[in-house]
């Protein structure tokens, strides 16, 4: 990765006021740039834009109009979000001003993003173990992050260690674990 | 129900609050709703379901009995209408019960666990099993007393909650199973298994705290939907049987079948203190009510300190006190708590220390006393409860003394790693 590039990208773009790119599938925290000082929480806010990508895409393909060039834009009260699939590997999450008008904003997008992906790297992203996404996806949506993992021990009976290092988890530990974040979290199936 | 307020008793010098002889504390929806998921995690959902009924039941009956005794409610009607205006007058929420000595039904409005969980997390989850076992067991309880029916030939079940997304919560009531009735934890049992007495670090400034919160939390009553709500949190005036009953009856059934999981439970269990201190004696500590009754706290660790401790004791948590107190360690000691002497009347002794509240408790007051910048009145979210407590604490807790396992007080030590 060239050191600073979202610095370069960004230049010539008055109303940005952020970048974020996710690495996917795992929707961690590859590369930001902020323009003033914020109390955000990059990783954070680089996990939700990625899974809010992959609910989309899923919600699309569901009606049979998902295409690799959709893209979600937000308006929010004092800012203008677009996010897209830059590549099969990464997301890209630009944070606009609130009252740059749309038409300029979706020309200052397309040259920002062709100076993005210029710059991401070509190889394919190592995809986690699914135990370690999941151990993830519940400190990031559990209501009581700062006790899942010990709920999560004392419902599988998988040992606390062991889920500090879920990436070591068998296959039927991981079922459990999935089981267990799917009852947690009042959901079906986890779209990890 | 003035004539409740006139049932409330003190056991002299304990620090510990009786309703009609029945062993009460107050506790805020962040600890009740920790403590009942806890016990769900514990047993999964619906045999924690069962268990948190039963115990609701049992307390609930307890404490009905004793009350329709003391103001002579007799018939069924006076009873169930008891029953209704008690309920809501601790902060439980609206209860109408429609019942007759075969069962019936009962509708809820504003139940505490329901409403506080729906608005703590409502919009964050989606939940698959409803919330309020203790309104079932409650209203199970008034309708074997009513018609004079032995304990458990009433079952309730919640068949619609606030939590699943109904309009309101509504219970099925219909024959149960008659069981012998669970020894009777009182007054009197717990008179029987505490320490005398003795003071502490900041003893008279404790002691006329705790004074002055107890007088105020008298005229402390459910509003017209049956809550309480004050110091930013929703609170209840609950029976200490509940707790007690539901902790450990889940850590005995994991002990007996899944050992290695008794300690996890544990842990959660002193998370649930933590969550309690937090939250209720945080939002206490920063109240206008503290201000004009105590002073803005100031900061300093002792003053800190000595709130909590007053706090507890007006809450009716037993007679807790300052031991010793640095930087590096705390010691809390207490002649009496509302753990150990229900385990004791209950159980009998136990090979280990049971007092999971008190442990969690001591080490939240070491945190609040030592890395909250009061002045400043933060903000008591979820947010920054993490950020004081997830993976960050230097100190251990142990309790280092249990009457639980036959030593003469309650201790616990907050030391550095």
């Amino acid at each position: 990765m060239a050191q600073g590039f979202l610095e370069d990208a960004v230049r010539g773009v008055p109303s940005i006021r952020a970048v974020f790119i996710t690495a996917m599938p795992d929707c961690l925290l590859y590369e930001a740039w902020v323009r003033d000082e914020t109390d955000w929480v990059i990783e954070d806010v680089a996990s939700y834009f990625g899974d809010l990508v992959r609910a989309n895409r899923h919600g699309l393909k569901a009606l049979g109009s998902w295409s690799s060039e959709m893209q979600t834009t937000i308006e929010s009260a004092d800012t203008l979000v677009v996010l897209k699939e830059i590549t099969s590997d990464f997301v890209c999450g630009c944070v606009f001003e609130r009252s740059a008008p749309l038409g300029m904003v979706r020309l200052q997008l397309k040259r920002l993003l062709d100076r993005i992906i210029a710059n991401l790297p070509s190889v394919q992203t190592e995809e986690r173990p699914r135990a370690a996404r999941i151990v993830d996806f519940l400190d990031r949506y559990a209501p009581d992050p700062h006790a899942v993992l010990l709920r999560v021990a004392l419902r599988t009976g998988i040992p606390l260690e062991s889920l500090r290092a879920a990436e070591g988890l068998s296959i039927e530990e991981t079922a459990r674990l999935e089981e267990s974040a799917c009852r947690l979290l009042g959901l079906k199936q986890l779209n990890l | 129900m003035e004539r409740v307020n006139g049932l409330r008793s003190l056991l002299a010098s304990q620090d510990l609050t009786f309703l009609a002889g029945v062993p009460y504390v107050y506790h805020c929806h962040h600890y009740n709703l920790f403590h009942d998921q806890t016990i769900d995690d514990a047993l999964g959902e619906e045999l924690g379901t069962t268990v948190r009924t039963r115990a609701a039941q049992n307390a609930a009956r307890e404490l009905l009995q004793a009350i329709a005794a003391r103001l002579g409610a007799e018939t069924p009607i006076e009873i169930i209408q008891l029953a209704q205006d008690l309920f809501a007058w601790m902060g439980h929420g609206t209860l109408k019960i429609d019942v007759d000595a075969t069962g019936g039904r009962a509708e809820g409005s504003y139940l505490h666990y329901g409403y506080s969980w729906t608005e703590k997390y409502g919009a964050r989850v989606r939940r698959a099993h409803p919330a309020d076992a203790f309104a079932a067991g409650f209203a199970a309880a008034a309708t074997e007393l009513g018609w004079k029916l032995p304990p458990g030939s009433m079952a309730a079940v919640e068949q619609k909650c606030l939590v699943l997304r109904d309009a309101g919560c509504a219970f099925e009531l219909r024959p149960g199973s008659p069981v012998a009735a669970p020894r009777l934890v009182d007054e009197a049992a717990f008179a029987s298994h505490v320490a005398p007495s003795f003071g502490g670090l900041e003893e008279e400034t404790i002691s006329a705290i705790a004074d002055g919160l107890r007088g105020f939390l008298r005229g402390v009553r459910g509003d017209e939907r049956g809550l309480v709500q004050a110091f930013s949190v929703f609170v209840t005036a609950h029976l200490s049987n509940y707790y007690s009953e539901t902790i450990y009856e889940a850590v005995h059934q994991l002990e007996k079948t899944q050992p290695g999981s008794a300690s996890v439970a544990e842990s959660l269990f002193r998370e649930a203190g933590q969550v309690c201190v937090f939250n209720t004696f945080g939002n206490i500590l920063l109240s206008p009510e503290w201000e004009g009754m105590v002073g803005a706290p100031t900061g300093d660790p002792m003053n800190t300190l000595a709130g909590c401790c007053a706090i507890a004791r007006g809450l009716g948590f037993g007679h807790w006190t300052l031991h010793a107190f640095s930087p590096k360690e705390l010691v809390l000691r207490a002649s009496s708590n509302y753990e150990a002497p229900f385990y004791l009347s209950r159980y009998g002794k136990s090979d280990k220390a049971r007092c999971y509240i008190f442990q969690g408790a001591a080490l939240a007051m070491m945190v609040l006393a030592t890395k909250v910048k009061w002045t400043e009145h933060p903000k008591l979210t979820q947010e920054f409860y993490i950020s004081l407590f997830r993976g960050k604490i230097p100190w251990k807790v142990r309790q280092t003394q249990c009457q639980t396992r036959g030593d003469a007080i309650a201790e616990v030590t907050v030391s550095l790693g």
